[in-house]
Formats: C-alpha cells, structure tokens, sequence
C-alpha cells in the first residue's frame, strides 16, 4: 500500500528538485550581477562626477570587478533557468538558443573590465573612458539577452 | 466663367505656415529620426541619443508655446478639433479631389495631438529611464521609484516603434494627399503657402 502511495510521489520528485535548483541557479545569478553593481556602481558615480573622484577606492573597486570576471559563470546559466522556465529572471531564452553570441558579449564585459583595471588609479577622465566602454557592454548584453521589464 | 463640374470652390494662395514652425517642423522631423536611428543602431554609449532627445523635448516647448501665443494657423485653437468634426472630416477625406483646408484640418489636427503626446512620452520615459548599464541613465532616473525607472526602458523602446509607425502613417498620408487628393501638403511646409479655400 504504502509503496503504491510512494510510487508517482517519487516520480514528482526529480522535477521538483530540478525546479528548486532553478531557482537556486537564478538567486545565485542576481547575486553576482549584485556584486557587479555593487563594484561598478560607485565607479560610474565618479566617471560622472556625481561622487568626488578617489583614485585608491577606484583601483580597490576595479580590482573587486577583475576579481569577479575569474569566476566562471557557466554554472549562474544552467539550462532551464531561462525566463521562460522560471519566474524573477529577466534571463532571455536566447542566451541559450544562441551561446556563442552571448559568451561573445560576456568577453567583451571581461575585457572591458580588464581595461578598467589600469584606468582607475589614473585619474578621473581615464576611468570615466573606461567606464564608458564596461557600461557600454552592459547595454550591448541586455538589448540582445535581457527582457525589458 | 462657365461652371465646372465639379464646382470650384473659391480659393486662395496664402501664407498658412510661419518661417518658425516650418523650422520647428524639419528640426523635429531631423532630430527625431536622428534619436530614432541613434537609439537603435547608435553606438552602446548612447551620449548623442541623449542630445537628439534633449533637442526634441526643446522643440516640443516651443510648439507648445508656439500653440499658445504663435500665428493663428500654429494655435490649439486651429488643431484640436471636436470629435464630429474629425468624424466629418474622415467621412468625405477619400474623396479625390484637393481639401484646400486653411492648416491643420481635423484629421491632420487629430494626428499632431497624437504625435506630440507620445514625443513626450517618449520624452519623459526616456528621462527616468534606468537600462541598469550605469552608463545610458536617465538625467531623472533616481528621482522616480525604482520600478519605474526599470520598466522605463521598456516602455521607451514601445514608444519608438509606435514614433516609427507614426512617421510612417504621416509620410503616407502626404502620398495619399498627393496622389489622390492630387494636393501638396510638402510645398507649403517648405515655402509657408498653401492654395486654401477662401475665408
């Protein structure tokens, strides 16, 4: 009897794990574009003026970032954490129909990181160049990869 | 004069559009494709789309202004029209024979309320607008509720297309003017006069 009871409960269970590390896999995802932010947020301020220039912290952010782009994201895109597949990402389904296009946009991100690098502790407008090229492909990513809220 | 079949009506060539709003109007036209066309294919620093869209919001200003205190052709007094009116209007438009409307008739009236409302949305979406790249911000981003400065974007990319589509209703209907209606509604908005019916 009991057997009988157990038998389509453990069915549903390989796909309510996998349900589960979905959603584990996209809170993991916004935590590193959190960290992301949390980095290049206050060096956007200064390329803008909006917060007073400070090359050490600057280098100490650029560093944070160089840092991040180590990590190998592969895992924060596991298939099935789409926004098609699970609610609270903006993850488009084309950043795995098309993954050569999406690790092209990632590279440019880390090479624009790795340039930003050496131009934080050189001065105000050396950074703000910089940081225009690392937001440039932010935008270039999102317009292609990102659904529009 | 032995009467014409169609009757004529009595018409004159006068001045209907003054040298600023015909400036205003190639101005608005440039920089809107330019914004349009910078915004979709523009490079990903998008400091000239902001410049064409500050340009734009300058101009809707002083068509705004320009309705108010501008030449009677230019006022709201001569383009928003009463709902009948523009049902008036739409109902005889097909006919092929020129309207020698004295400035915006009701249809064309209709169309500018229309253009200039969703300019400023677009405007304004585009100024609270946060694409969360650090770069493209709005001026006005942090000075709106974060879910509105993120769904800005969205909406600002809608509105672009439906300017585009616009734009392309307004082209169409100076070809339909002009091959139908054998009327031409481009030599007036270069020289200022337009043949219009008397009165």
């Amino acid at each position: 009897m009991r057997r009988v009871l157990l038998a389509p409960l453990m069915a549903a269970l390989p796909a309510a794990a996998m349900a589960a590390d979905a959603e584990h896999v996209v809170e993991a995802r916004k935590g590193y574009f959190s960290l992301v932010a949390l980095e290049f947020g206050p060096l956007a301020a200064m390329a803008k003026g909006e917060m007073p220039y400070d090359a050490a912290a600057a280098k100490a952010h650029a560093s944070d970032l160089v840092t991040l782009t180590k990590y190998d994201p592969s895992d924060l895109y596991a298939p099935g954490t789409s926004a098609d597949d699970v609610k609270g990402t903006a993850a488009k389904a084309a950043i795995w129909q098309d993954a050569e296009g999406f690790q092209a946009k990632g590279m440019a991100f880390f090479e624009a990181v790795a340039a930003l690098e050496p131009a934080a502790g050189a001065g105000q407008k050396e950074l703000a160049a910089a940081v225009g090229k690392v937001g440039g492909t932010c935008k270039s990513c999102h317009d292609d990869f990102r659904v529009k809220r | 004069m032995s009467s014409p079949d169609p009757p004529s009506p009595a018409v004159e060539t006068v001045r209907i559009w003054d040298p600023l709003l015909r400036l205003f109007h190639w101005a608005l036209a440039a920089t809107v494709v330019l914004a349009w066309g910078l915004g979709k294919f523009g490079p990903d620093i998008m400091t000239l789309h902001f410049y064409a869209g500050y340009a734009v919001i300058g101009l809707l200003a002083f068509r705004l202004l320009w309705a108010l205190v501008g030449p009677r052709p230019a006022r709201f007094s001569s383009f928003v029209y009463r709902p009948r009116e523009i049902l008036a209007y739409a109902a005889e438009a097909w006919r092929p024979r020129p309207s020698y409307w004295r400035g915006h008739n009701p249809l064309g009236g209709l169309f500018i309320v229309v253009l200039i409302a969703v300019l400023a949305l677009q405007a304004l979406t585009g100024l609270v607008a946060d694409p969360d790249d650090f770069v493209n911000v709005g001026p006005l981003a942090a000075s709106v509720p974060s879910w509105v400065s993120g769904s800005a974007p969205g909406w600002h990319e809608l509105l672009g297309n439906l300017t585009l589509g616009l734009v392309a209703l307004h082209l169409g209907a100076i070809a339909f003017y002009k091959l139908w209606k054998h009327e031409d509604l481009i030599r007036p908005m270069l020289t200022g006069r337009k043949t219009v019916r008397r009165g």
